[in-house]
């Protein structure tokens, strides 16, 4: 290699190295910092401590976690609060990077804005009501509490009630829930709700058969098989015939 | 340019880079659709170490180490290079986030063409304008209408030779930029 190569490469790498020194955010920070800490953006180890990264024990200097949703780092109150109910009081561990990251380049493989129920206290995690409202129809307006029954912890819908228990939705019945629950009334149902089944049809099948209290289909139907008759009543027919 | 430089040498050089390119870019569409992004994340460590392992040719050209098949190493430093830059290709994905990696990935992409350049075509070229020159003159044409039916070649030939003396220079830039990367991510990541 000439000499003048030499020259060339060595003053390239210097300017190289001044440059990322004076400006650390843009020569080797991983992306836009969050706009909340846009004043830290060349003062790398205000977050990072060095060889072991940025730790929880840097962010609580300015954030208290007492205050996180109630307060801002200046002492004002949250005039527009990101959730319903501050719960960084009720987490199981100050672990910040456990959700959060400031950096744009480091949040493409984390998703973003998801709440993560195990990490709250065990006892605050089954009091749904601290922070959500109760849904307004019918059904979930009379139901207090014990939410985990039919819906898990990773998302609402689709709730973890098995549908099934009371009649498997096959191909035939992949309807809108209000075809059956009319008005979204989840305590009752009709099977009347499409074309299939009139009054007048199910009436004839149901006494060409000697069976005349068919008002309940549920009670023998649990599917859309109607000779597969598992239901309460069924049961007990069949029971009496073994 | 009948059975010039170009087709037969150019354009399967051209192919190959371009399979680096169409692989970095299938790649990377594969790890979005499996959601697999962050394994690209990881992919700099394996391509790096592939890179490094790539120099025993270079030491062993140079002779700082006498053992090993020179012409089996060639073909491992081809490979491993080509196999590692594309793994930091991955690595780097189609994100612009610090200006000192995307450097090194250019150094890194100039490396790999001119090592390419040097080491796939440049012997070759060399023979194929000399035939040619042979061709003409058995053929009874004059030194300068020999000049002048391999004018194109010979241009192509010493633009490759100008890319082979750009290999070793971009190589130590690449070296450092990426040593400053790796450098960065230790002092800034949190490995634990």
């Amino acid at each position: 290699m000439k000499p003048i190569v030499k020259v060339i490469l060595a003053i390239n790498l210097t300017v190289l190295a001044v440059l990322v020194f004076a400006y650390p955010h843009l020569m080797v920070g991983p992306g836009k910092l969050i706009p909340g800490h846009k004043e830290l953006n060349a003062d790398c180890f205000a977050c990072h401590a060095p060889f072991s990264g940025s730790a929880s024990e840097r962010c609580v200097v300015c954030h208290k976690p007492a205050a996180i949703g109630r307060l801002t780092t200046t002492g004002q109150a949250v005039t527009k609060p990101l959730t319903s109910t501050p719960f960084h009081q009720k987490l199981i561990s100050e672990d910040c990077m456990a959700c959060h990251s400031d950096h744009a380049g480091v949040k493409r493989f984390r998703q973003q804005g998801r709440f993560n129920h195990a990490l709250l206290k065990t006892d605050t995690r089954e009091l749904c009501h601290e922070c959500h409202k109760s849904p307004s129809d019918s059904l979930h307006q009379q139901i207090t509490g014990n939410c985990g029954r039919c819906h898990g912890q990773e998302k609402w819908a689709p709730a973890s009630f098995d549908h099934d228990k009371y009649f498997e939705l096959d191909r035939d019945h992949t309807v809108r829930c209000v075809t059956c629950h009319v008005g979204n009334d989840y305590n009752r149902y009709t099977c009347y709700g499409c074309h299939e089944h009139t009054p007048a049809n199910i009436r004839r099948k149901h006494v060409e058969e000697g069976i005349r209290d068919f008002d309940n289909c549920v009670e023998c139907h649990r599917n859309a098989d109607e000779h597969d008759i598992r239901g309460g009543r069924g049961k007990i027919e069949h029971q009496r015939k073994d | 340019m009948t059975h010039s430089l170009w087709r037969q040498h150019i354009l399967p050089f051209t192919l190959l880079l371009g399979l680096l390119a169409a692989a970095t870019l299938a790649g990377d569409t594969l790890l979005h659709r499996l959601n697999l992004v962050w394994v690209g994340r990881y992919l700099g460590i394996p391509g790096t170490i592939l890179i490094i392992g790539s120099l025993v040719y270079s030491l062993r050209k140079r002779q700082y180490i006498t053992t090993g098949n020179p012409r089996t190493l060639l073909i491992l430093h081809e490979f491993a290079a080509w196999l590692g830059s594309l793994m930091v290709l991955l690595h780097a994905g189609i994100h612009f986030n610090a200006i000192l990696p995307w450097l090194a990935t250019v150094a890194m992409g100039v490396n790999v063409i001119s090592g390419m350049v040097g080491k796939l075509l440049l012997d070759r070229s060399r023979r194929h304008v000399r035939g040619q020159r042979d061709h003409f003159q058995l053929r009874g044409l004059s030194r300068p209408e020999v000049e002048q039916a391999v004018f194109w070649d010979a241009v192509t030939l010493d633009a490759m030779t100008q890319w082979r003396k750009v290999h070793i220079p971009i190589f130590i830039v690449f070296a450092v930029l990426s040593l400053g990367h790796i450098i960065s991510i230790f002092l800034f990541w949190g490995w634990v």
